[in-house]
């Protein structure tokens, strides 16, 4: 079963999707409505987002791209709910930048409190996956908790979604197709098999330090294969099984609007 | 209002933002990993496991082995709490967003790198205690004016004016506002002594400030 959050109709719902693609409220009503509808105004799948973990450096083949060793023990920071938005929304390039990208991810959240957890236990906090794109601005790194707030925590630059997936439908997530479309074409090819820490152990390592709770959510890395991006673009991450996650590309003013 | 009330919210605190231990580790910044001091604001976030209250005890960490850390250490800064959603405010307007202020403490690992997220030295839980309570923006007329200390068992061990802040409270907001909207009850811990003050299992703690409130917590561990 796959979950998500929508706007419909002039409500906002919490959503589950069957195998055949129909959509039922918690309530139990049925919505007519075909997935790929431009009437459903698609929401981050969390309702209730925790703590937001990102992996950096997490596949060795992208290590070696930013000219890097691959990590003895993983590269975490932590994001917030200001950086989410959900499936077909927008995310925006800040002005007068070189370098702009984007990360697909799969992404575990967790279902459940626990600390000290075994990695044989892990998948038991696992609710599910969805996939996220954890867009980095790369004009913006220094040498001070890199990745940075000013890179890595800026509003609507984790689109997310479109729906959670529930664990048990992805037996496999260690050995899923990763890829990324801009405009239609192809700029990142990979598998999680290349994923250097997995989700097993990244419950175990960050349990070890602190208490993970239901909404806190794992991003777990990006392989090879960066682009920049412009606004007017638009960039589709998919991951096999769990999901497609599209997002359009607009200028700061844009995003922004008023607050501008 | 205390952390109990901040659900889905963000604590966010400033590092390096001490201009004595800014100038201290000006050499060392010059250095790899780090290649130069930094140009913007050094933030990390203390996330919603961390949230503590006034009164509580704070756990003695435990290392990956699971056996009592040996040392950790305590900061304590001024809470800047936010009133109303903040996105992308100048310096000049920035503490018309301020609902109140409170006190932040930040109990962690010493500090020894800022070169990567310190999430093992920054993320225990129980380790960012809010409190006592939020004083009403209007009670607080200069917030750079302020000065925190901390008391270890009854003895002043540090005291850290905030006239000593690299960057005031003012150009943070401004600064942090335009990376990230901030919403009503954020809180952003503005400053921290660049001598953290070292901690040990069953130590009472105090964080003062005068006009804001006392954070009364304990170590646990004993």
């Amino acid at each position: 079963m796959r979950h998500a959050r929508i706007i419909f109709d002039g409500r906002e719902l919490d959503i589950t999707i069957d195998a055949n693609d129909r959509i039922t409220t918690t309530e139990g009503e049925a919505l007519d409505v075909a997935l790929d509808s431009d009437q459903i105004n698609w929401l981050p799948p969390v309702k209730a987002p925790g703590t937001i973990f990102a992996l950096g450096l997490n596949y060795a083949d992208h290590a070696t791209e930013l000219a890097f060793e691959p990590p003895k023990e993983p590269l975490v920071f932590l994001k917030h709910a200001n950086t989410l938005t959900g499936h077909k929304q927008t995310s925006y390039r800040p002005d007068n930048i070189e370098f702009q990208h984007y990360e697909c991810e799969l992404v575990a959240v967790i279902g459940k409190t626990g600390k000290n957890i075994k990695r044989e236990n892990a998948m038991d906090y696992v609710a599910g996956y969805t996939v996220c794109n954890d867009f980095a601005i790369r004009d913006y790194l220094e040498n001070y908790y890199r990745p940075n707030l000013r890179v890595k925590s800026r509003d609507s630059l984790l689109p997310m979604g479109p729906w959670i997936v529930d664990a048990a439908d992805v037996p496999n997530a260690n050995n899923l197709r990763l890829t990324t479309e801009v405009n239609g074409k192809i700029t990142q090819d990979g598998s999680t098999k290349d994923m250097i820490f997995d989700v097993p152990f990244l419950i175990e390592y960050l349990s070890k330090i602190m208490t993970l709770n239901p909404g806190d959510m794992i991003a777990t890395g990006t392989p090879h294969g960066l682009a920049d991006m412009q606004p007017g673009d638009t960039v589709v991450c998919s991951i096999e099984s769990v999901c497609s996650l599209e997002t359009k590309i607009v200028s700061e003013k844009e995003y922004y609007g008023d607050n501008y | 209002m205390t952390a109990k009330t901040l659900v889905n919210s963000k604590l966010v605190c400033v590092a390096l933002n001490d201009k004595t231990q800014l100038a201290a580790l000006e050499a060392t910044f010059n250095e790899a990993p780090y290649k130069k001091s930094p140009t913007q604001p050094v933030l990390y976030y203390k996330p919603h496991n961390t949230w503590s209250t006034d009164g509580a005890v704070v756990e003695w960490a435990k290392d990956f082995d699971g056996n009592d850390v040996a040392e950790m250490a305590v900061g304590a800064s001024l809470g800047v709490v936010i009133g109303k959603k903040t996105c992308r405010v100048s310096t000049e307007e920035a503490l018309d967003y301020v609902g109140g202020y409170t006190i932040v403490a930040d109990y962690s690992l010493p500090e020894q790198n800022y070169y990567r997220p310190d999430i093992k030295g920054k993320c225990l839980d129980t380790s960012a205690p809010v409190g006592p309570e939020v004083v009403a923006a209007d009670k607080v007329a200069t917030p750079d004016a302020l000065t925190v200390t901390i008391s270890v068992n009854g003895e002043q061990k540090s005291a850290f004016s905030l006239a000593n802040m690299e960057r005031s409270v003012a150009e943070l907001i401004s600064i942090i506002s335009r990376i990230m909207t901030l919403q009503p009850g954020e809180i952003i811990a503005v400053g921290f002594a660049g001598d953290r003050v070292s901690i040990a299992k069953g130590d009472k703690l105090e964080a003062s400030i005068e006009g804001v409130g006392t954070l009364n917590n304990t170590l646990g561990g004993a």
